[in-house]
């Protein structure tokens, strides 16, 4: 049972169910409270983590590359991407509406791939230190995630309302398709990252931080 | 923000570390210390000492509160979906749009993924999660037995990760500026009815205490 971090349900061959947090002895396999599957740890949750955010990173090109929106006026398109729409709100002066989709679509996106597939690597080399601050890193991670969906509802909101039949109308690209399934997957990520993998190492040495 | 308005009203609340013990009966959901949070009464919230996981947080009258909310959310939701949301003025030239319907013309259009993808996200999600909430309260506060209890907790949260209804607010007050440079948008009463479900949405999920709700459902079908 060493392998686990002294104190923990499964170092004493107890399973804490991740649904109703209840412990129950490991070879259960099933929580007598809720009907959850119980493991130890979730399983083959590297692996999932991994394979989820390599598809997010492939995902987040096609979404930056294809135009989010077109906008048809009088008969001529103009296409849109996420970055050339930060790009022009900057120029007419919105700074904040601006910062908004890029903080949403640029940055969120892209800190949550880096600071997830640190995690990974952490816990896959089995780093023995900074405990609490992944712990905190991978609640904030996990809680700002959702927040990046703002683009495409914008983009479908835009949509909805600008419908001037010939004169101007806006037209969905495929990279709010792309960018939906970017938060998506990165989300589902998130959920199978089992965190108590980070804990796992933690020695007696430093128990008493 | 459901998580996140509960960490706020979390954070007011006097804070108890629980004690690890052997052979606990809970284990942190974070770290998987064992830890003892019995006897946690109604306003207090239990801290994992270890890794800072607010383990168990009770709000004074939970279950009347996830209640009254839940049914508060989905009057609010109904009005979202009947007037108009959004409207748009310019040279003469008006457009409106509801919820539905703005999503049927999605649909319509032939962008039937996002169209399913915004439905599932602000409407039908939170529209599920209000359900289930009030399916777990009320027997709950009633100290009843039900069949539904352990499926409804279950799958109550499994979704909640799910509903963005918070995102969709941000979203529309980002669009408001955008196109406000170019025409006159007149926000409709759907607007505030969807922003007042967001409100009693968040309150209504903060209201119930997973763990308390797990230990209840527990305590009534032994």
């Amino acid at each position: 049972m060493s392998d686990y971090s002294p104190g923990s349900a499964a170092s004493q061959g107890l399973a804490g169910c991740h649904v109703c947090f209840k412990t129950s002895p490991a070879e259960l396999h099933e929580c007598p409270r809720c009907g959850a599957a119980l493991h130890l740890r979730a399983h083959d949750s590297l692996q999932r983590t991994i394979s989820l955010l390599i598809t997010a990173t492939i995902l987040y090109i096609p979404a930056n590359v294809l135009p989010i929106m077109t906008t048809v006026q009088m008969g001529n398109s103009i296409d849109s991407t996420i970055l050339g729409g930060v790009i022009l709100l900057v120029h007419h002066g919105s700074y904040p509406i601006a910062a908004v989709i890029f903080i949403a679509s640029v940055l969120v996106p892209v800190s949550k791939l880096v600071c997830m597939t640190w995690l990974w690597w952490s816990v896959e080399k089995g780093h023995k230190t900074s405990h609490r601050e992944r712990a905190r890193l991978y609640r904030v991670t996990e809680f700002i995630g959702r927040w990046s969906m703002v683009d495409v509802f914008v983009v479908m909101i835009l949509v909805a309302l600008i419908q001037m039949g010939g004169l101007l109308q806006i037209l969905p690209g495929n990279a709010a398709i792309a960018f939906a399934g970017v938060v998506i997957v990165t989300m589902l990520a998130a959920e199978s990252f089992d965190p108590r993998l980070m804990w796992d190492k933690l020695g007696k040495e430093d128990e008493e931080r | 923000m459901a998580e996140g308005l509960a960490g706020s009203v979390e954070e007011s609340l006097p804070k108890r570390v629980a004690e690890p013990v052997h052979g606990g009966r809970v284990a942190c959901h974070e770290c998987d210390l064992l830890l003892s949070v019995g006897g946690l009464s109604e306003g207090e919230r239990a801290v994992c000492p270890r890794c800072g996981f607010v383990v168990s947080s009770r709000s004074r009258n939970g279950l009347q509160r996830a209640m009254a909310f839940a049914v508060a959310a989905a009057v609010f939701l109904l009005l979202a979906n009947i007037f108009p949301f959004l409207s748009l003025e310019t040279k003469g030239l008006e457009s409106e749009m509801t919820l539905p319907k703005s999503i049927i013309d999605l649909y319509e259009s032939g962008y039937s993924t996002i169209a399913t993808l915004v439905l599932a996200f602000i409407l039908l999600i939170p529209a599920l999660v209000m359900g289930l909430v009030t399916a777990l309260a009320v027997p709950l506060a009633l100290g009843k037995n039900r069949p539904w209890l352990q499926p409804s907790a279950r799958f109550l949260y499994m979704l909640n990760t799910w509903s963005m209804a918070e995102v969709f607010i941000i979203g529309v007050i980002v669009s408001l500026v955008k196109i406000g440079q170019m025409a006159t948008v007149i926000i409709g009463i759907s607007f505030w009815a969807y922003a007042a479900f967001t409100i009693c949405f968040t309150a209504a999920v903060s209201s119930l205490d997973r763990l308390e709700v797990w230990d209840e459902i527990e305590r009534l079908s032994s």
